[in-house]
């Protein structure tokens, strides 16, 4: 049967009644932000993401690929971000194959929300959409329960305040490029530096007719400081409990072992 | 108000947790409230004793949920000197948790050493000030100081002495001590680059027999280093981590007291 | 999380030539303004439209599959839909889905028949058909407001003038309304948008 499997349902359902925490989703509390300009739209993103207070991952990637003129930043529950973007990528690329023309930004903004509202908000994806297509430029943002809005500039996940704070101060009615990329980038910095849950790195998608463009780590303003001495162990200063060496030959007796045959196929290659 | 959709631990409750559990018996829909007076401001706390020093350190974001209320907050307070200033305090206290509460304790530890000083014309000893800070946390053992408590100087000896404390008062004397949000991380570093845990002499032995490495005593610009290393580490993976370090070692000649720069994502 | 919400206030009035929708334009979670310039008029066919209030997931999904039907329902019968029928489609589904479904909707349009009408679909999913109607949650400022003013037969430009003033008083006093206002007038001309800004204290038609 195809979607998710509930069979381990009713059991957590019990353990969480009894006080057993269900596991804790990556999420990528986040700082993500979109601007239109003139001739094409840009997207932005930091890279931290979070499981509690701990960062799970210094530098991951929140700007996801849905068409080539159409990229996603998600903010949010980090597995259903990168799972719905996928789906919905791969159901649009069937979709313009079968239509033989270009996916369009409403289009996949359609999906998404229909998607997302089936789910009810369990699906934890917040979305902002980009992107060119023969109708024009296009920017959307999608909540979770699956709610829909078009806008100029738009912001989303918990560093989202911070980032449209600098949008309500700093944008205007017409930008080019380089100003926009600017606009994102300092939103998104925003949001390192005043909301915890996001940090590190600025990532950056500049989407026209064209082409697009994707900036990984387009600023790095948090390298790592360099650490005041070596903390290498001398070999040797693990406790070695138990040892036991097994030779090659003997190998068959706990696996089946195949000797691969000189010609036919290319030659494993071995490290040494 | 915090952010729209953040995961903030104190505002909209933690994504998954026994904070949301049902609670049996209850009505349909039937949610408890009740005042909650303690916050939770992140950071940490370090303190190592030395042979003839002792250096305490704690970084200096303060934070609320997912927002930073400040980024120039002491967590090291110089207790017991005879002027508000604290030019000739001995004893250092750190304290990390809730920082009203931190604020509170210092004041009250401080003017008791000050009292002692009036009355007896001489300085705290840390062994004294350390038993007097328990009784005082312990007084409020039913609404307590939500602290998590280091006291460091020197005892009567001239050796550094680091006391650590759990918030009803429950304390022990340590060679070093990790408190706060990143405890967890920094502490099982100090085991082992402080008192060499799991470090064994290489070929000394086969299997448990193995020597374990000596343990000597560090040198203050090995300490010194190792608080450093211990909060660069701490700042990258934990978010309540920040923003500054406030390091301050205790000798025989008096505090001295330093401000560096940590990362402020 | 706090869903998206459109605490907010929204209207439809008949008058002489049609019908018209106003409403404001603030969407808010918790107390965060997720949007100051929303479109809650939403059109569902060329001459019948809704106002939506609400959760604002729930009254988009609804909207569209409405649109979806009037399409159908115009293409297989070769004649616009009546105003009647968008109410009674959407009446369909916000009552079979009463349990699921956080959706206030006003409904008006014009047509052929029966020119300017209103109805109006509360929590529950009644249809009540009305001469004017009011929602969200700025409307309970108004109440006084509209039935004191609102006469049967309006001119349009005093129907636009009853409708602005009233919008302005339940944003004044409505802390969940606000931002611009903006209106939809649907005559047998088509339907043709308002837009008022607060820069100008509404006084100016823009657009």
């Amino acid at each position: 049967m195809p979607g998710f499997d509930f069979s381990n349902y009713n059991r957590n359902a019990a353990l969480h009644a009894r006080g057993v925490p269900l596991p804790k989703a990556t999420s990528t509390g986040t700082t993500i932000v979109g601007c239109i300009f003139d001739g094409g739209v840009g997207i932005a993103a930091d890279t931290r993401a979070t499981s509690g207070p701990i960062v799970a991952d210094k530098n991951c990637e929140k700007l996801h690929y849905i068409s080539p003129n159409i990229w996603c930043a998600g903010a949010g529950t980090a597995a259903d971000t990168e799972f719905t973007t996928a789906l919905i990528s791969s159901q649009l690329e069937l979709h313009s194959l079968s239509t033989g023309r270009k996916p369009r930004v409403v289009t996949c903004m359609t999906m998404l929300k229909q998607h997302l509202f089936r789910y009810q908000g369990h699906i934890g994806a917040y979305l902002v959409v980009a992107g060119v297509d023969p109708t024009g430029t296009h920017l959307f943002t999608v909540h979770a329960h699956g709610s829909t809005d078009k806008l100029p500039y738009v912001t989303m996940g918990s560093g989202s305040l911070a980032a449209m704070s600098v949008f309500e101060s700093q944008w205007q009615p017409s930008l080019n490029r380089d100003q926009a990329v600017k606009l994102c980038a300092d939103a998104i910095e925003a949001g390192i530096w005043n909301d915890l849950g996001s940090g590190s790195n600025v990532d950056v998608a500049i989407i026209t007719a064209d082409k697009t463009t994707l900036r990984r780590n387009y600023i790095k303003p948090n390298e790592r400081t360099a650490k005041l001495r070596s903390y290498v162990f001398p070999k040797g200063t693990t406790a070695v409990l138990n040892e036991k060496i097994i030779p090659k030959g003997d190998l068959g007796k706990f696996i089946s072992v195949e000797e691969l045959t000189e010609e036919g196929g290319d030659k494993m290659e071995v490290d040494t | 108000m915090a952010a729209m959709f953040s995961q903030n631990p104190l505002m909209n409750g933690p994504n998954y947790s026994v904070n949301d559990a049902p609670r049996v018996n209850a009505p349909e829909g039937a949610r408890e409230h009740r005042f909650d007076p303690y916050t939770d401001n992140g950071g940490s706390t370090l303190a190592i004793a030395g042979a003839d020093f002792t250096i305490m350190a704690g970084d200096t974001r303060l934070t609320s949920g997912y927002s930073i209320n400040s980024r120039h907050h002491p967590k090291l307070f110089k207790i017991g000197g005879t002027t508000a200033d604290q030019k000739d305090a001995t004893i250092v206290l750190s304290v990390v948790g809730f920082a009203a509460d931190g604020e509170a304790l210092k004041e009250r530890l401080d003017a008791i050493c000050k009292m002692y000083r009036y009355r007896h014309g001489k300085p705290m000893s840390v062994k004294a000030c350390a038993q007097r800070l328990s009784t005082i946390l312990y007084q409020k053992r039913f609404f307590p100081y939500y602290a998590y408590a280091i006291l460091g100087g020197l005892d009567e000896e001239g050796k550094g002495a680091v006391y650590s404390y759990d918030p009803v008062g429950s304390y022990e004397r340590e060679q070093c001590r990790a408190g706060g949000a990143a405890a967890s991380l920094i502490m099982p570093f100090l085991d082992n680059q402080v008192n060499f845990k799991n470090q064994y002499i290489p070929n000394s032995g086969e299997g448990h027999a193995l020597q374990e490495r000596e343990r000597r005593p560090l040198t203050r610009t090995e300490v010194e280093t190792l608080v450093k290393d211990a909060f660069d580490g701490a700042v990258e993976r934990h978010i309540e981590v920040g923003d500054g370090l406030q390091m301050m070692a205790i000798t025989r000649h008096g505090i001295e007291e330093v401000f560096l720069p940590l990362k402020k994502d | 999380m706090d869903r998206l919400k459109k605490g907010e206030v929204n209207m439809a009035v008949t008058f002489k030539d049609g019908v018209i929708l106003g409403a404001d334009s603030r969407t808010t979670t918790g107390a965060y303004i997720a949007n100051r310039v929303t479109d809650k008029l939403t059109q569902v066919h060329d001459t019948i439209w809704c106002c939506r209030s609400g959760s604002a997931a729930d009254t988009q999904a609804v909207a569209d599959i409405v649109k979806y039907q009037l399409e159908l329902f115009a293409m297989m019968n070769g004649k616009p839909p009546t105003t009647q029928t968008a109410g009674a489609i959407f009446q369909e589904i916000c009552y079979s889905n009463k349990d699921r479904l956080s959706a206030g909707l006003i409904i008006a349009g014009w047509d052929e028949r029966h020119g300017g009408q209103v109805y109006s679909i509360p929590l529950g999913g009644s249809l009540h058909k009305q001469p004017y109607s009011i929602g969200g949650s700025g409307s309970t400022y108004i109440y006084g407001y509209c039935d004191a003013n609102w006469r049967e037969g309006m001119e349009e430009a005093e129907a636009v003038s009853f409708v602005k003033e009233a919008l302005k008083e339940a944003i004044k006093w409505d802390g969940s309304s606000g931002g611009v206002i903006r209106m939809v007038v649907l005559t047998a001309k088509g339907a043709d948008r308002h837009l008022y800004l607060p820069d100008t204290d509404y006084k100016v038609r823009h657009q």
